[in-house]
Order: structure tokens, then sequence, then C-alpha cells
């Protein structure tokens, strides 16, 4: 059960601070427009928090075609578009290295790369990506009979928690879907296991060994890489021990779509 | 296990919160004034650049109508002229005023008889409608008198209808009565025409006789005269009995001279009847009708109708407290006199059948 409501809090807390800044190439003014500071929460998704960026940079674009679908606006660090689907702080993590805060974003307006990202006209389509998350984790821990015994209104209140920064909202119905059906705790433990930007391991793995004994993470990495001693894990900008349980960091380290993102290090 | 859970939990646990809280103040808690300050003056050079613009329009707007408005000497006169035109349609509103301040006047007193008048109306259809409520009542009350004279002439018409009857059964006891008196008036005729063949059959025969002797005349004469003095006789006591008829013709013959004095022993009961329980003690004629008063030891004295051989109760006439001992009538036929064993006398009237007086 989720009920460590310390660490919740402060997982639910961290954010970090976003410097947008347009591509001087599209600059249509005179002078560059002034850089866009931000504070982002670490479980959120980039369109969701960049409206006023967008707002701010739209005056000193091309004015023609802006309301193009192909004019999308979107982001870029270090010369790799950032994908909107991976919660910001999972990016945060993946570009651990060579991020400084203020992170340095770049805006882009043109020339969107359709062969890396999504397209993301509106928020729906984030909305439908997030609860097809949760869904899917649902399935693993619970057969998905808690998201489908859901009413409508739930789904939309886990939705508008995590839009408007809800901490209460969102876990009044979240919490439902952190219960062990069993004492087992739940039936697979969904999470991700990114080893780059674009690749990740994802498997069935139960939260209990063999023997009845509780999994920790060092035994979840065992599985995943049994080449590997020395590999840790980096979530939430940090590195919890080999020794937490994994059950224990489903409930309580996962984003809000449900899923533990562990970025590898070695 | 839980227990043992815990132990172990604690450092791994302890580990995980304080990197999250290391993380937080590095990454957020620093960055957080400093963001939030930066989106605040950000915000403000919007806002102050916005507004800088619309000054500047305003400004050059101001501008334009300053060099527009150069031109104010030509201005002056024509605002002289309206000002002039306003005090005149001010001098012409004030003459109006006064005007319909006038009007005002004459209509208030307009109105003020014209509530006079409302209130003499108002007050005549008071009395009007209080005469209408006098009237209404008085004719409720002659439609119940009319009812009840309605109902006072249905009682009368019913008393018409009884008197009208009673009157037609007095006439039937009238015409009866005529037709009895007809009756008696022809039995007169019948025996007055007798008494004329009578009479003539004698003279008859005194003339016949007459011329045979003196002797056998004086006779004749004689018996004549018994014949006649007998015929009297016959008369009287055919008064007396009505149909019985004595033929004392022969006698006169046989006793010869010697004149006959008339008296009678009534030797026959022409009629019987039981006039009282009991004994009678007094019987009296009516001197003038014939009615017969009985006087009984039955307490009654009864009137009789005696006629034609029939007798009938004309009436009893009651009141005496013992037996009856004599009975008398007045000369007239009208009173009846009766003396009881009671120390009293009574009189009754014939017609009606009622005790007068009680002498005790």
């Amino acid at each position: 059960m989720a009920n460590d409501r310390e660490v919740l809090r402060e997982i639910w807390e961290g954010k970090v601070p976003v410097c947008f800044q347009l591509d001087p190439e599209e600059v249509y003014d005179l002078q560059a427009p002034d850089p866009f500071y931000l504070m982002v929460p670490r479980l959120s998704y980039f369109p969701l928090c960049t409206d006023k960026v967008r707002k701010h940079f739209m005056r000193h674009v091309q004015q023609e075609g802006q309301d193009k679908p192909e004019n999308e606006m979107w982001l870029e660090f270090n010369g790799i578009p950032l994908k909107w689907h991976i919660p910001i702080g999972a990016l945060l993590d993946l570009y651990h290295n060579d991020i400084q805060l203020p992170w340095n974003i770049v805006v882009h307006f043109r020339k969107f790369p359709e062969d890396v990202l999504m397209r993301c006209n509106n928020k729906e389509i984030v909305e439908s990506h997030f609860l097809s998350c949760i869904k899917e984790a649902d399935v693993l821990k619970h057969r998905g009979q808690l998201v489908s015994n859901m009413q409508k209104k739930d789904h939309n209140q886990l939705w508008l928690g995590l839009l408007n920064d809800k901490f209460d909202q969102f876990w009044a119905v979240n919490r439902k879907l952190m219960e062990a059906t069993s004492d087992e705790g739940f039936k697979y433990i969904p999470f991700r296991c990114y080893i780059s930007e674009d690749k990740y391991i994802q498997r069935l793995v139960k939260p209990l060994l063999e023997d009845g004994h509780r999994k920790t993470l060092k035994h979840l990495l065992n599985e995943l890489f049994p080449n590997e001693e020395t590999a840790s894990v980096r979530t939430h900008g940090i590195i919890p021990s080999l020794d937490a349980p994994l059950q224990w960091l489903s409930e309580h380290l996962s984003y809000p779509d449900n899923f533990l993102h562990l970025i590898l290090i070695t | 296990m839980a227990v043992y859970e815990a132990g172990e939990n604690s450092s791994w646990r302890l580990n995980i919160i304080t990197q999250l809280r290391d993380r937080n103040k590095t990454q957020t808690h620093c960055y957080l004034d400093l963001i939030s300050l930066h989106n605040r003056l950000f915000d403000n050079a919007n806002t102050l650049r916005g507004e800088n613009l619309q000054l500047s329009i305003a400004n050059e707007k101001l501008r334009t109508e300053a060099a527009s408005g150069v031109t104010g000497t030509g201005n002056n006169a024509a605002l002289e002229a309206k000002l002039l035109a306003q005090a005149d349609e001010l001098t012409m509103l004030h003459r109006r005023r006064g005007e319909h301040t006038q009007q005002i006047v004459d209509l208030n007193n307009k109105l003020q008889e014209a509530m006079k008048e409302l209130q003499l109306k108002e007050s005549s259809l008071a009395d009007k409608v209080d005469i209408n409520n006098v009237l209404r009542a008085e004719l409720t009350r002659y439609a119940a008198r009319e009812k009840e004279l309605e109902n006072i002439n249905q009682m009368l018409k019913d008393e018409h209808q009884a008197l009208q009857l009673a009157f037609a059964s007095l006439e039937e006891k009238l015409r009866k009565a005529q037709e009895e008196n007809r009756q008696l008036v022809d039995r007169l005729i019948k025996y007055k025409s007798k008494d004329a063949e009578k009479m003539n059959e004698e003279n008859d025969n005194f003339l016949n006789e007459s011329f045979t002797s003196p002797t056998a005349f004086l006779m004749q004469t004689i018996s004549k005269f018994g014949k006649r003095q007998a015929k009297m006789q016959k008369e009287l006591e055919d008064a007396a009995r009505d149909t019985r008829t004595a033929s004392p013709d022969r006698g006169g013959t046989l006793e010869g001279t010697a004149p006959v004095i008339p008296s009678s022993l009534p030797t026959k009961i022409a009629m019987k009847f039981n006039a009282h329980e009991g004994e009678v003690n007094a019987v009296r004629w009516s001197p003038t009708d014939r009615i017969l008063a009985t006087g009984g030891a039955d307490r009654k004295v009864k009137l009789w109708d005696i006629a034609k051989g029939s007798y009938e109760c004309k009436g009893m006439l009651m009141g005496s407290n013992a037996g009856v001992m004599s009975v008398d009538f007045d000369s007239g036929g009208n009173y009846v006199l009766g003396a009881s064993n009671d120390f009293a006398s009574r009189v009754w009237t014939v017609a009606d059948l009622r005790l007068r007086e009680v002498m005790g």
C-alpha cells in the first residue's frame, strides 16, 4: 500500500528550472527574444506546461502559416528532439550527465522531425496516452480489473490532478490503483528500464522470489542484466538503494502513469 | 516479518528520502524564487510594454487634436451666438412655465368642483339606496299580507261553500214543508166540498117532507136539528180522531126530540208507545201544534209529534237531576216548563230544544 505520504509528497514536489530559448535561425524579429524561464514539475509532460512558452515565442517567428499543423512547436536539447510522451523527470534522468541547471532547451516551430517525434496537437492526445499507460500498468498489476471498474469521472480526476498539479486530487483515485490485491503484492511490477533515450527494457517481473521473499532492486537488475555486476539505476533524480524492495518502489516511486521509469547507469 | 522489514526498511528508505530531499533542495528550492521573480518581471515588462504602446497612441491622437484645435477664435463667436440662443430659450421656457402653473391652478379648481359634485352624487346615491331598501322591505311586507289575505279569502270561500250546502239542504226542507202544506189545503178543500154536498142533500130532504104534514114537518125539523147536532158531533170526533167516522144518524131518529148533550169518553186506544224508561209522570198537549210533552222518572222531558196515527220523537229535553213530575207549555207553545223532584223547575225552548232557565 502506498501509505508513505512523506515520500510521495517529496516526489510530487520535484520541479526543475528550465530555460527555453528560441532557435536563432527561426527568429523573425530584429533582435532575438528573451529566454523564457519556467519551473516544470518532474512528473508532468512537456505539452502540459509549455502554453506560456509558445505564447511568448509566437510573436517572434514568421507569422504566416503559424497555425498549420506542420508548424507545431517542438523542443530540442543538445541537438536531440525531446519526446513529449516521456515524463519530464525521466528525460532529465536520461540526459543527466549533460544537463546543467537551469536546463537549456531550444524551442522550434519549423522542420518538425517527423521520423523521431510523434505529433501532439492538443492535450487530449497526451490524456489518452497517459490513460493508456495507466491501463497497461493496471493490467500488469491487477489484470486490469481496477481501471475497468472505475468510472469516467475517476479517470477524469486522475488526469485533472496531474494537469493542475493537485496532489490530493490525484492520489484520492491513484491510491486505489496502488493497492495490492493480495499479500503477495502486485501480479507483475510495471516498469521501464531505459538503456538509452530510445531503448528500454520491459519484462514481466513478479514482486516475490520463488521462496516467498520479496524481490529487491538488486534482484531485478540481476534478472535484466546478468552480465553487469555493478549496474544501478537512476529515477526521480536519485539513485535508490539496491536493497529497496520492488513492491515498495512500485507503490511509491512510480510516475503518475503508474510505471517505474528506471535509467540504467553503468 | 514486519518488524524485521521495518528494521531493514529504515536504511534504504532513509537513503531514498535524503536523496529526494537533497534533490529538491538543489534542483527546486534554490531556483523556485528566482524563476517566479523572473516570471513576475517578465509579466510586468509585458504589461508595461502594452501600456507604453497605448500611451504613445493616445499621445499621437492628442497631438493631432491639438493641431486641429488651433483655430479657436472663430469658435468663440459661435459659442456666444449659441449662448444667446440658449438665453432666449430660457426666457421662453420661463414664460411657458408660468402658463403651466396657471393651467395647473385652473385644473385644480376644476378638480375640486368635480370632487364636490362627486360627493353630492354619492350622498344622493346613498339616499336612493336607503329608499330602495325601505321600498323593498315594504314590498316583502305587502307580499306577506297578500298571502295572508289570500288565505283568508280561501277560508271565506270554504265557509261560503259550507253555507251554500246548508242553504241547499234548508231549501229542500222548505220544499217538503210546502208540499205538506199543499196536501193539507187539498184535504181541507175536499172536506169543504163534502160539507156542501151534505148541506144540499139535507135541503132536498126538507123540501120533500114539508108538504106531508105540519107535525111531521116539525118532527122533521127537530130530527133535522138533531141530525145537525149529530153531524157536528161527528165532525168534532172526526177532528179528534181524524179518520174515525161516527154515524149517529140513526140514533138521532131513535132518540127523538130531546136535545143531545155531546159528551164523549175515549174508549179506543188510538196509539200506544213507550215514552220513557219507567213511569210517565206528566203529559201535556201543546196549545198550538200537535205536539205532546211527556215527563218521566228517567229525568227526561220528551216532545212527541203526533200526526196521522204515527208518533215521532221530536226531541229530548235533558237537564233534570231527578224524575220530572209535571210539564206545561206556555200560551204560545214556544216554551216548555218541567217540574222535577230535584227541587227545581226548568224552562226549555221548543224550537231548538235548549235549556233556557233553571229555577231552584
